[in-house]
């Protein structure tokens, strides 16, 4: 249905110049301010290009300083832990049990499946407290587990609905052909499913890890000062470095910088992830 | 467990190992998440106000509580205001935008729109919080400053205004969903049924607009509800963008029942009335996701 109508012509070039600038606005005033000296930015001309890029700026966020004391280094290291160890966890333990939702057809199943769908979209709010609690008793905050461990509690579900719609695209045959050959279940799922799934796993990787990483809420509520997240340390240099855009805004580069770059590479997989979520695998 | 199945070939049954490494983990984050849900609703109905836990029941006494503060009913109408607003625009946006890409001829055009306007997906609520909240900045903000230079006197106070602070928020959402949106619409469609109707009518000779209203917008129902209540329970659940850039503020004019969540329970310690809020966003949320958990159900299995 593509057609060359000279109305819609001027319609989708207005379009793209109002979507390109409600989009690069606000990255490219974010990109240039990181670069800049506050007193460049405090002359206005937030369009301009910095004169004299400030690549310390970055350094300053990084390692902290008198300015800017959050420094993001070891937080950086913090969430890339806690978001690494829960993407590699969910899509291991929700593609072993997105394959036993997809494969069985049992009342058992429905209750599950229904349990699982319900905690898709959980809000945290209704089960924080207790975590923090449980968290806290167990001293569990204090270290990575904590986080890891309310992260996964909320993301298997997500992981197995994700993997669960890609298994029901593939045919069963190949399955019950490694069956046939005395294939144990477990094997058939390591040695012939795992393999031709592999991008699928890559899809519920990103969309876990993009979600894991952006999280505050819980973050917020349940890292200690040693387990605290890029999310957290960026509201928190928000709050005390009100005036320092230049430095906020490198921070805000910093942050973004992982998931951005998995993004820009992977967009196909993390496109896939996003409509599996839609259940339109 | 009775497994039957119904194929030409006789599947394995799963043994308990099977189930051991199937079903087991996940069966295990399940119970732990279904049982911190059941401890937030008992602890709503205890009577705990200080840090340390009381769990002897005083019934609906926090309920009460919490419904009497007039701060209870503003988060109501801004949580309203986010469903409405933060939703609709959004999905209206996205269907004239995915149509315009499918009748676009050229193919550059959309791989740079999906990437444009998909980017903020990627990026955190306090990152998105954080650039606009130095965008809006009504003195020294990058759209007022902009606005000045090109000779426009703009009076916009944006996020500390307190009429209309909350549609500034929505606004944020907005822009961070609006891709996601349009990747599921244009998914919607994609399907092959639908795209030899619209051959067929425009075959027929009927305009664009009208094939959009009368051929598209029909067939398309069940993916435009799913993106409703993917859109209605993340605009429900909007925490971050209020934390970041207003924290409720000017006054509570901006609050939402999350935020007032987040306050009652870590600021006032009152544990009790946090949890009952908690539930109030659960059953909330519950609601709003069934039509979404009914069509999820019957998908898989159909």
């Amino acid at each position: 249905m593509k057609s060359k109508n000279r109305t819609l012509q001027v319609i989708v070039f207005l379009t793209l110049i109002v979507l390109s600038l409600a989009y690069l606005l606000p990255i490219y005033v974010m990109v240039t301010t990181s670069l800049k000296t506050i007193e460049e930015i405090n002359r206005g001309n937030y369009l301009s290009l910095s004169g004299n890029p400030q690549f310390s700026n970055y350094r300053e966020v990084l390692y902290g300083s008198a300015q800017f004391r959050s420094h993001m280094l070891p937080r950086l290291i913090n969430s890339c832990i806690i978001s690494f160890s829960v993407t590699f966890l969910s899509a291991l333990i929700g593609g072993l049990g997105g394959y036993y939702l997809s494969r069985t057809r049992t009342t058992f199943t429905r209750v599950l499946f229904v349990l699982v769908g319900i905690a898709l979209y959980l809000p945290y709010q209704a089960v924080i407290i207790p975590l923090v609690i449980f968290m806290a008793k167990t001293k569990l905050a204090l270290t990575y587990w904590g986080l890891i461990g309310a992260y996964l509690i909320l993301n298997v579900p997500l992981a197995s609905v994700l993997m669960g719609t890609f298994f029901l695209s593939i045919p069963r045959e190949l399955e019950e052909a490694a069956e046939v050959d005395g294939a144990s279940k477990i094997q058939t799922f390591f040695r012939v499913i795992m393999p031709i799934s592999l991008p699928a796993y890559a899809s519920v990787a990103i969309i876990v890890f993009t979600q894991v990483w952006n999280e505050f809420f819980l973050a917020l509520s349940l890292s200690s000062p040693k387990t605290q997240t890029v999310q957290v340390v960026m509201a928190e240099a928000k709050g005390t470095t009100i005036v320092l855009y230049n430095l906020q805004m490198a921070a805000a580069l910093i942050a973004v910088a992982i998931p951005l770059i998995f993004f820009l590479l992977l967009g196909r997989y993390f496109i896939r992830g996003i409509l599996a979520g839609a259940l339109k695998g | 467990m009775a497994l039957q199945k119904t194929k030409k070939y006789k599947r394995k049954q799963y043994t308990f190992l099977d189930l051991m490494v199937f079903l087991f983990p996940m069966l295990i984050f399940l119970i732990i998440l279904y049982g911190t849900l059941f401890w937030t609703i008992y602890v709503s109905f205890s009577d705990w106000k200080t840090i340390t836990p009381n769990y002897q029941i005083v019934g609906f006494k926090w309920y009460q509580f919490i419904i009497a503060q007039p701060r209870f009913w503003v988060d109501v109408q801004n949580n309203l205001k986010w469903l409405i607003l933060g939703v609709f625009p959004t999905v209206i946006l996205a269907i004239f935008l995915a149509y315009l890409l499918e009748l676009s001829p050229f193919p550059v055009v959309e791989s740079y729109v999906r990437t444009l306007i998909l980017y903020p997906v990627a990026m955190s609520f306090i990152v998105t919080g954080t650039i606009w909240s130095w965008m809006y900045e009504p003195n020294r903000g990058v759209f007022n400053t902009i606005l000045r230079e090109i000779g426009i006197n703009s009076q916009l106070r944006f996020t500390t205004d307190p009429q209309t602070a909350t549609y500034w928020l929505i606004l944020i959402f907005i822009w961070q969903y609006l891709g996601f949106a349009v990747i599921i619409t244009q998914s919607s469609f994609r399907t092959s049924e639908l795209q030899e109707m619209i051959e067929a009518a425009t075959v027929d000779g009927a305009g664009k607009l009208r094939i959009l209203f009368s051929i598209v917008l029909p067939n398309i129902r069940s993916g435009l509800m799913v993106l409703v209540s993917l859109l209605l329970i993340s605009t429900l659940k909007v925490f971050d963008i209020v934390y970041i850039v207003t924290f409720g503020g000017p006054g509570i004019q901006t609050d939402v029942l999350a935020l007032n969540m987040w306050i009652t329970t870590f600021q006032q310690r009152l544990f009790s009335a946090g949890a009952g809020l908690g539930v109030i966003i659960f059953l909330m949320a519950f609601i709003l996701i069934i039509p979404y958990t009914v069509y999820a159900l019957r998908k898989w299995f159909e």
